[in-house]
This record gives structure tokens, C-alpha cells and sequence, in this order.
């Protein structure tokens, strides 16, 4: 699913040395590459919005699906400019996370983890391979592509401003009411905040990047096929947020850049690219539970204290 | 200190702030509030006590709305509050603070308290984009706002504001719930035992601080409070639950001398019931003789900052029935959980001899049980989604002898047709006393040396509690040893051979069943009585 390396034939030293000596060739070298890490970092902040709000969902596999399905179709069918195309697909996706979202959002938790990665499976095994339109299993060509710099800018662009806004936002009204329940949902109820309206809004939020990763995807492909959207990448997006951190939305982008480069760089770890994710968020989930990006705690609980749990609550 | 704001009727009478009709609320087998009735004015205190499971948390949730009542009314000014969500109450001007503290633990202790301002706060998403002069200006009046919110708590905002929430004493965490609470400018505060793991002096503190925001907020506030020597002094009116009844409602001074209440805090006097049977007498002379089964010396537990238990000392022998009781939050059942394995504590706990047996405070709890020593938990923790059946058997989990084990089980099933008769239904299902003799028999079935229970009684209406202490006492008929921990003090110390008072983490009394049921000092040790009595 990820495509060829561009990189072939250069040690890992002349990799990074090339960035710094000759960045124009550098980046006409590895257009694949940024454009990979751009999509990634989109992907990472649509499940980041969600698990800033304390909610683990892995639907947003099946909006990319949805974002980029739309676009190639309008773009083969309707013949209309990739920006009505990327329009269309963001609102679909939205638009179907609300209907999904109303049930399942009540869940919590690894259920929710569950109910929402099957989501990803339906659009993929139970539309897409059903829809006369998708093309089937047999996927699609897109006669709109733009590989180049031209696709590529949107991409780059839209991930700096989501990852500023996101990054302003989290001291305002919504921003500090979204860590509230993810940090303690009763108590952000009873301060007032409608748990189930900002559980939702983030999820559509969440699923519109998504979609629009898609489309902003799609656009740099002659081709696309339902076995790009599958569980695998599902859980990438998972770890590209999780090994770059929850707190910031800083952590998605740089945990995509390090993840995308990294089997890169380093060519010998080019077949064992899974494996390497896989360890990645191991390591990350014991040492770093919040992420490479994550505050600096004032004083921290030891692993007794919580065991230990709360002394009152327990009944001393 | 009625609020002018107060609506009053045509008839010139202010009608009740809060007013809950009839409220009742069942879960599975326990039936936790059994139409209650409640009103509040402005600006009153009212306290609500009553033994541990009394209800009163339950209560408390139903009119935040973090439990849904299955009848009665609960109406804030002209408001029903009755099926709304938790943050359409708050809205309407409720506010609350929770008995395990919920802090947003990795946020900041100001980010804490503008959490409780959200309603009260304006949208600023644009302005957060876009940092103009009036979003700086409206930033730092909501910081404002939230340290003057600290500051009236009682806790310095220039030193706590940017720590996180999770780092602070919990002394203070409390305070930072207070400050939240108050944030939202709630016409009804509710406190779910604000003053819990507080010493004497934190608690002086607490109550000049309520004292202070009743006075300068126009609210009502409802206290939950186990120490009810605060609750004699904060409050205009106390209401007793009991068994989730209200079982009285008056002014402290009338509450304090109120009879039904002495009999829900300390439970039935020996006077009313039939004289112990001979046996338990029989049974602790017997015992004296035999050599110490658990030797307790300098037992310390703490929780974090909190030192629960400190330096408690008692012994059981072999065959003996011995009982530790004395108020909530006196360090009771965190001497049962240490001597479990289940919490960490330091001193010495030697079960089965000093030099053949094992220290209970350096042994991991499987070794413990495997041991001898068995626990039956406060609040039963019954595995409710299995069968009673599932249950006993899993009692008997680190036996090896499985045949022998499903004829005991048999044969209890027999004893108690209560669970004879409910083998295959799920635990959950049973009611409160049939779930306690289930745990009871589950603890027995792996085949103990010593029986620890804790709060047998809890929560269970005085025919049941009967039947609970009939059964513990069979059971040391039969030759078990027992430490039992209970709030009930009467009926523990009629059943026990020797009985230890915990107060404040330390023994205060100690002595003979016999001895201590005559002893003054444990109502007072129980209720606070000093503070009524004029003692200050």
C-alpha cells in the first residue's frame, strides 16, 4: 500500500546530507516520500481530534475510503475540479460519521475501538467491493491525477493549518472542554459541557480530515484499490498518532514524518517496516504512554500510588 | 441569610429551592433509595447522614443526575430535573463535588477550575485564532476569575494554578473541587464528603471555608459528611437516611438526641435482643488458652500524604472471635486490606506463630490466602454476571481436592436454601443479604484459618443483618476463628470475645465485648458527641 521508495541507491548519510546540501533536488528526489508523510500527518490528526476528546475510534480508515472513492468517481463521472471533488468527499464522510456516530458513539472504550475498525471493513468489504461504480475489487483509474508539486501543496498547506488551528484551539472554550472528558467526563458534565455534542463533533470532525486525506490522496494517484484501505493502515494511523502523542498536535505530524522516513533512511529496515511500527508503539505504550510529545509533569505518581488507587473511593 | 432574589408566592411564603418528592432507586437486589423526600431553601445547610450504604451518595446523584430515579420528583426553582442530562442540570444551577475525587488529574489546577466555569464562559474559538487585545483582555479575566476562586479555598494560586491537578495534597484536591464546583455559580452546591481523609485541623479549615462560601454566594448547599460532628456545626437542618429511608429530619441539637439515629449509627442495644448464647463465652475462655493465630504490633498504613493507620496493635487466637469498630474513615478496613496483602503497610502481622509462620505485611495476597487468612470484602464484591453456583466454586479456586470441594458446596447449598434454591442465577441478582451469606460461604469454602469480614451488615436492613450475625456466629461456633470489622458496634461486641475501638488510624479502647458494650466512650468515639454536649 505504500508505495516505492524514491530514495534508491543512497545511504542514509547521503539522504540527510543531500537535504541540507541540495534541497531542491532533495525534494524533487523524494516527492513520494513528503507526500506520504503529508497524508500520514493528515490521518494522524483525524483520530488525534478524537483522541484529544478521549475517544480511541478506528473508523477513519473507512472516511479516507469514502473521501477518496468520491473524488475518483466525480473525477471520472462529472468531469468537475478536484476542489468540488474534495468537497464532496469531506461532506460525505462527514455526513456518514453522523449517521454512525449517533449509535455507536455510547460506547466506550476497546468496544468502541472494535465497532468503529469494523466500520472501516464494511465500507471496504460491504460498499466498495458491492458498488458497480467503485469498479469493484478491481479499482480505479483516475484520469485527474497530479503527482507532483501541484498535488502535493494542498497537502502540505492544509496539515500546517490544521496543525496550527488545532494547536491554538486547545486553550479556548472547546479545546479545554475536549481534554475535560477525556480526562474526566463526569466531572466535565457537571461543570456544564454536553459530552455527547462534543463526542460527536469531534468524531465528524475527525472523519472530515479523514475524507479529505482521502481526496488530497487520491489526487496524487493514477490508481486506486480497496486494499489500500485496509485494518493494516487502520492501525498505522493509530500508531502515527500514538508514537508522536495525544497532547499536541504536533505529536500525529512528527510521529508521521519519523515513521514514513525512518524505513527510509534506514534501508535494511525497508522489509521490516511493519515490524518496526509495531515496536514503535510497544516502546511508545510503556515508556511514553502519552506520546514523544507530552508535557512535563509536575511530580508524578509512583507506580505504587496507582495501584494503589483512591484511598476514599476504597473506603479507608 | 435568605437571598433577596428568592421568589416568593402570592401568599408572601418563599417556596423551597430544591424540592425532592418520593425519590426511590433500586439496584438489582438493593433497594438504595426508598422514597425520600427532601426541600432546601436559599441559603440553608442541609446535612445528610446515615451509616455507611445509608443511601447517600445514591441520593445525591439523583438530583445531579448522574443516576436516573425509577420514581418520584425533583424540581430545582420551577424546574423538573428528572430525566435531564447531567449538563442540563448544571445549567438549571447544580453543583458538585464527588466523594472519590474526580480531577481532571493531568491538567492544571486552573485549567481544573475553568472546567467548572464552562457555562459562564464566551465562545472564543475565532479569537483563539486570531489573538486580538479583547481575547488576551477576556483570557486573562477568566484567570482571574478561577485564582480568585483558589484563593477563596484556600489555596495559594500563584504557587498551585499551573501544577497539575493529580500532583496537589489531597486536602487540596478537594479544595480544587470546591473551586470548580463554585466556578459555575451553582444556586445548589452539593458536597459528597468533602472532609473524607481529613485531619482535625484540614477539617477546622474546611468548615470555616463552607462557612464562608454560604455566606458570601447566594446558594444552598446539601453536606454528605461522615464526621458528623462538622455536620452538627455547618448545618440549619440534618436529614438521616438509613437503609436509603429517611429515617429523621430536625435541627442538629434535635438529631443529636433522636433515637432511631443512635440505633443507625451504633445499631441494636443488647438490651433489646435475647442474651448472647452460652457458647461465644464458652468459646473465648477456650480460646484464651491457645496461642496467638495473628500477632499485630505497630501496624501503619498510608495513602500517599494520608496516614489512614498508625501504629495499631491487637492479637486473635487460635478459636477467639475478635472485633475492630469505631466510625468511618477511622482506618478499619484498611487494617483488614493490609493484613490481606491487598494494600501495602509497614510493621508486623504475624499469622500462625512469629517464628513458623509468615508476616502478613511482607507476603503477597495469593500466599496470604493460600495461607489461611481469608477475606470476606466490604460492599460483597460478588462476581455479579456469574452464577451462584460459578461464585463457590471459585471460592474454592487454590484447593486441590475438587471432589471434596463440590460436596462442600452441596452441603452448603443445603444450609442455605436461600442459594440452594438460586444455584444457576447470577449473583447480581440476589438481594444484599443473600449476596453477603454468598460471599460469607464463598470465603469458607477455602477452608480458612482465620475469617476476616468486612462491614457484613453494610447496607442491609436489620432483619438481614440479624440473619448475617447469626450465621458469623455459627460459623465460630464451629470452631473458625474471626476478626470482624463493624460499624454496627453493639452487635459486634456482643458476638465478640475481645474488641478493639479504632479511631483516627489508632486504637482507642480496647477490651472485652462485654466490657466495651457498657462503655460511654464508644457512642462518643462514634458519633462526636462532644461538639452537642457543648465540648468545643
Amino acid at each position: 500500500m505504500l508505495r516505492e521508495p524514491a530514495t534508491v541507491g543512497l545511504t542514509p548519510v547521503e539522504f540527510l546530507v543531500k537535504l541540507f546540501t541540495d534541497p531542491a533536488a532533495w525534494y524533487n528526489a523524494n516527492q513520494l516520500v513528503i507526500a506520504q508523510m503529508g497524508i500520514n500527518a493528515l490521518l494522524g490528526l483525524s483520530i488525534w481530534v478524537t483522541l484529544y476528546c478521549g475517544q480511541l475510534t478506528m473508523a477513519n480508515i473507512g472516511f479516507m475510503a469514502i473521501g477518496a472513492y468520491t473524488t475518483v468517481i466525480m473525477a471520472i463521472h462529472l468531469h468537475t475540479p478536484f476542489a468540488v471533488n474534495a468537497l464532496a468527499g469531506t461532506a460525505l464522510a462527514a455526513g456518514v460519521a453522523v449517521v454512525i456516530g449517533l449509535p455507536v458513539l455510547r460506547l466506550r472504550g476497546v468496544y468502541l475501538a472494535i465497532a468503529t475498525l469494523a466500520f472501516g471493513e464494511v465500507v471496504r468489504f460491504g460498499v466498495i467491493l458491492n458498488l458497480g461504480i467503485t469498479g469493484k475489487g478491481q479499482g480505479l483509474n483516475n484520469p485527474a491525477a497530479e503527482p507532483g508539486t501541484a498535488g502535493l501543496l494542498p497537502v502540505l498547506v492544509i496539515v500546517a493549518v490544521l496543525t496550527t488551528v488545532f494547536s491554538r484551539l486547545r486553550s479556548s472554550k472547546v479545546g479545554l472542554a475536549c481534554a475535560a472528558i477525556r480526562e474526566e467526563e463526569v466531572a466535565a458534565a457537571s461543570g456544564g459541557t454536553n459530552v455527547a455534542a462534543f463526542k460527536l463533533g469531534t468524531f465528524v470532525l475527525g472523519a472530515a480530515i479523514a475524507g479529505l486525506a482521502g481526496s488530497l490522496d487520491a489526487r496524487l494517484n493514477f490508481f486506486i484499490d480497496p486494499s489500500e484501505f485496509g485494518v493494516q493502515r487502520a492501525i498505522l494511523i493509530l500508531v502515527v498518532a500514538f508514537v508522536g502523542g495525544i497532547l499536541s498536535p504536533t505529536g500525529p505530524v512528527l510521529g508521521a514524518v519519523l515513521l514514513i522516513a525512518l524505513p527510509e533512511i534506514v534501508r535494511s529496515a525497508q522489509d521490516y517496516r511493519y515490524v518496526l511500527y509495531g515496536l514503535a508503539l510497544m516502546v511508545i505504550a510503556v515508556f511514553r504512554p502519552k506520546g514523544l510529545i507530552a508535557r512535563r509533569s509536575g511530580g508524578r505518581r509512583t507506580r505504587r500510588q496507582r495501584a494503589l488507587g483512591d484511598p476514599v473511593s476504597d473506603g479507608v | 441569610m435568605v437571598s433577596e432574589q428568592a421568589e416568593v408566592d402570592g401568599n408572601g411564603v418563599i417556596p423551597p429551592l430544591v424540592e425532592v418528592t418520593e425519590v426511590s432507586r433500586r439496584f438489582g437486589g438493593v433497594q438504595a433509595v426508598n422514597s425520600v423526600s427532601l426541600s432546601l431553601r436559599h441559603g440553608e445547610v442541609l446535612g445528610i447522614i446515615g451509616p455507611n450504604g445509608a443511601g447517600k451518595t445514591t441520593l445525591v446523584n439523583l438530583i445531579s443526575g448522574h443516576e436516573q430515579c425509577d420514581s418520584g420528583s425533583i424540581r430545582l426553582g420551577g424546574a423538573t430535573l428528572i430525566g435531564q442530562p447531567i449538563h442540563a442540570i448544571a445549567r438549571l444551577g447544580v453543583a458538585r463535588t464527588f466523594q472519590n475525587i474526580r480531577l481532571a488529574r493531568e491538567l492544571s489546577v486552573l485549567d481544573n477550575v475553568v472546567i467548572g466555569h464552562h457555562l459562564h464562559r464566551r465562545s472564543d474559538t475565532m479569537s483563539s485564532l486570531l489573538p486580538t487585545a479583547s481575547a488576551r483582555r477576556a483570557r486573562a479575566g477568566l484567570h482571574e476569575t478561577a485564582c480568585g476562586l483558589l484563593a477563596l479555598v484556600g489555596l495559594d494560586p500563584k504557587a498551585v494554578s499551573n501544577r497539575m491537578a493529580g500532583t496537589l495534597a489531597y486536602g487540596d484536591q478537594r479544595r480544587v473541587e470546591i473551586a470548580r464546583a463554585l466556578a459555575a455559580k451553582p444556586r445548589v452546591l452539593l458536597l459528597d464528603e468533602p472532609a473524607a481523609g481529613m485531619n482535625r485541623v484540614e477539617k477546622a479549615r474546611l468548615r470555616d471555608l463552607l462557612t464562608a462560601i454560604v455566606a458570601g454566594n447566594d446558594l444552598a448547599l446539601i453536606l454528605i459528611e461522615h464526621d458528623v460532628r462538622l455536620v452538627m456545626e455547618m448545618c440549619d437542618r440534618i436529614a438521616v437516611l438509613n437503609f436509603g429511608c429517611k429515617i429523621a429530619e430536625g435541627t442538629p441539637a434535635e438529631i443529636a438526641t433522636h433515637p432511631e439515629v443512635l440505633t443507625a449509627y451504633l445499631g441494636t442495644t443488647a438490651a433489646a435482643k435475647p442474651p448472647p448464647p452460652p457458647a461465644v463465652a464458652q468459646s473465648g475462655r477456650h480460646a484464651t488458652a491457645a496461642g496467638d493465630l495473628l500477632e499485630v504490633r505497630d501496624l501503619h498504613v498510608a495513602y500517599g500524604a494520608i496516614r489512614a493507620v498508625r501504629g495499631v496493635s491487637f492479637s486473635v487466637h487460635e478459636g477467639e472471635f475478635v472485633t475492630l469498630i469505631g466510625a468511618n474513615g477511622a482506618g478499619k478496613s484498611s487494617i483488614l486490606r493490609a493484613l490481606s496483602g491487598v494494600i501495602p503497610a509497614t510493621g508486623h502481622a504475624h499469622f500462625r506463630g512469629r517464628d513458623r509462620g509468615i508476616d502478613l505485611t511482607r507476603t503477597r495476597s495469593p500466599k496470604i490466602v493460600r495461607a489461611g487468612l481469608v477475606q470476606v470484602p466490604e460492599g460483597r464484591e460478588i462476581l455479579g454476571k456469574l452464577t451462584v453456583g460459578e461464585n463457590l466454586a471459585l471460592g474454592g479456586w487454590t484447593r486441590p481436592d475438587k471432589q471434596e470441594l463440590a460436596r462442600e458446596i452441596d452441603l452448603f447449598l443445603q444450609r442455605f436454601p436461600v442459594l440452594g434454591q438460586r444455584r444457576d442465577v447470577r449473583a447480581l441478582q440476589l438481594s444484599g443479604g443473600e449476596q453477603q451469606i454468598l460471599t460469607i460461604v464463598r470465603a469458607l469454602l477455602a477452608r480458612p484459618r482465620l475469617l476476616l469480614l468486612d462491614e457484613p451488615s453494610l447496607g442491609l436492613a436489620p432483619l438481614l443483618a440479624d440473619d448475617i450475625f447469626a450465621i458469623i456466629r455459627d460459623v465460630h461456633r464451629d470452631g473458625m476463628s474471626i476478626l470482624l470489622v463493624e460499624q454496627n458496634a453493639y452487635r459486634a461486641l456482643e458476638l465478640a470475645d475481645r474488641a478493639w475501638v479504632i479511631e483516627t488510624g489508632l486504637v482507642a479502647l480496647a477490651g472485652s465485648g462485654t466490657e466495651l458494650l457498657g462503655d460511654e466512650r464508644v457512642r462518643a468515639s462514634y458519633l462526636g458527641l462532644e461538639a452537642v454536649t457543648g465540648d468545643r
